[in-house]
Formats: structure tokens, C-alpha cells, sequence
């Protein structure tokens, strides 16, 4: 790479990620009403598999734009909703937690 | 050298952020398409050196779409790239065997992509 295109193509990528900023809070936002409503013993399946695309789809994404912790995160809530019957209910407090980080990881990226 | 290559993909954010990968830092000519079946139309109309896949879409997915364009004469022997999310070797193997030219892992890196599919078409 051109030595010039690196800080223009961080520039570009910051573009982008405010635009999608909002795209990534929403799949947050799904995952933290899939934790809240497991906990609550009321996930229903199309909840379930929402939550997973939605953490499948983080995961692919985060490290991208630099979140190379946020795409670990989502592939673990992506491993805990890719069970058939749903995660485990021992994770449950995890579901939540690694919501509640993924959303600081993200607000934190500016 | 510029190169041209079409990425399929559904996701807005990965397509764009690909495209303008592969622009800025190799200066190659890209094309997109959201959709398999978009994707099969644009590789006919565009005719690209490459193609950069994505394994998991809505409708048509990659493998589908890998399977389409390899019955179009038009297409069949353009080399096709798997862009997936999916990380366990089950999956790489089984994507691997389709008979694409590799398998790449999301996330990439923006600044790096453009040399990583180089390194696997010998475009270096």
C-alpha cells in the first residue's frame, strides 16, 4: 500500500463506521432483549435466532473496524445461541454481561 | 496492476468497507452486489478476474451462488473467493471443498485484504 493511502483509508473507514454505528447498536440492542428476556425465562424462538444472527453478524464485522475484542465477544454469544434449545441456563448472566460490554465497546469507538 | 473483482455480500457495512478496501489501497476495479442473485447477473454483465462470496446470505447463499456461476460458460472459471464469519475447521473444510479458490475469515483487515487475495490468485 501506498504509504498516503493508509491514514485516507482510516479516514474512510471512520466514515463508515459512523454510518453503521447505528446497525451495530441495533444488533446490540437485540442481544441485550434476548439476555434480559432469557433471564426472564420468556426467549422465544424467533428472539432466539435473531440473537444469533445478530451476534454472527458483530462478530464478523467488529474486528473491521478495529473492534478486535468486540468480534470475540459476539462469536461467545454466538457459540451460547447456537445451541438448538437455546444457551444454557447457566450463562445466562454471561448473555448479559457481554452485551453490556459490547455496547461500551462500541460507544467507546466514537 | 489493477484487477477486476465483484464482492457479494448482504451485509451494507462488510460490501462497502471491501469495496473501499480494495479501491484505495490497490486501486483495483470493483463492482457489488447485495444479493446470490444480484451477484450472478453483475459477474455475467461485469465479468470480473475474481469474486469475493459471502457464505451466509438470505434466498440464494454463497455455495448456491458459487454453484449458479459455475454453470454459466460465462463464469464458470472466474476464481471465486468464500468470505465467511464462521470459524471452526468443519466449516472451512466443507466450504473448502466446494472447489473455491479459499476460504477467507471475517473480520479482515481493510489494509491488508487487497494483499491477501492477491497472495491466493497470484496477482502479487
Amino acid at each position: 500500500m501506498e504509504p498516503s493511502a493508509q491514514p485516507e483509508l482510516q479516514h474512510a473507514i471512520d466514515l463508515l463506521w459512523a454510518k453503521f454505528r447505528p446497525e451495530m447498536e441495533e444488533r446490540i440492542a437485540v442481544l441485550e432483549m434476548a439476555a434480559a428476556d432469557f433471564a426472564a425465562d420468556r426467549l422465544s424462538q424467533s428472539q432466539h435466532e435473531a440473537a444469533n444472527t445478530a451476534a454472527h453478524k458483530l462478530a464478523g464485522v467488529l474486528g473491521t473496524f478495529g473492534l478486535t475484542r468486540g468480534t470475540v465477544l459476539a462469536r461467545e454469544l454466538e457459540i451460547m445461541y447456537s445451541r438448538e434449545n437455546g444457551p444454557d441456563p447457566a450463562v445466562a448472566a454471561q448473555l448479559a454481561s457481554i452485551a453490556a460490554e459490547l455496547r461500551k465497546l462500541v460507544q467507546n469507538r466514537g | 496492476m489493477s484487477h477486476r473483482i465483484l464482492i457479494i455480500d448482504d451485509e451494507d457495512d462488510i460490501r462497502e468497507v471491501a469495496a473501499l478496501s480494495l479501491e484505495t489501497v490497490a486501486g483495483w476495479d470493483v463492482a457489488v452486489a447485495n444479493s446470490g442473485a444480484q451477484g450472478l447477473i453483475r459477474a455475467a454483465e461485469f465479468l470480473p478476474e475474481a469474486i469475493l462470496l459471502d457464505v451466509m446470505m438470505p434466498g440464494m447463499d454463497g455455495p448456491s451462488t458459487f454453484r449458479e456461476l459455475r454453470k454459466n460458460p460465462a463464469t464458470a472459471a472466474i476464481p471465486v473467493l468464500l468470505l465467511t464469519a464462521k470459524v471452526q475447521s468443519s466449516d472451512q473444510r466443507r466450504f473448502a471443498d466446494l472447489g473455491v479458490k479459499a476460504v477467507l475469515v471475517k473480520p479482515f483487515d481493510p489494509m491488508t485484504l487487497s494483499t491477501q487475495i492477491a497472495d491466493v490468485l497470484g496477482w502479487s
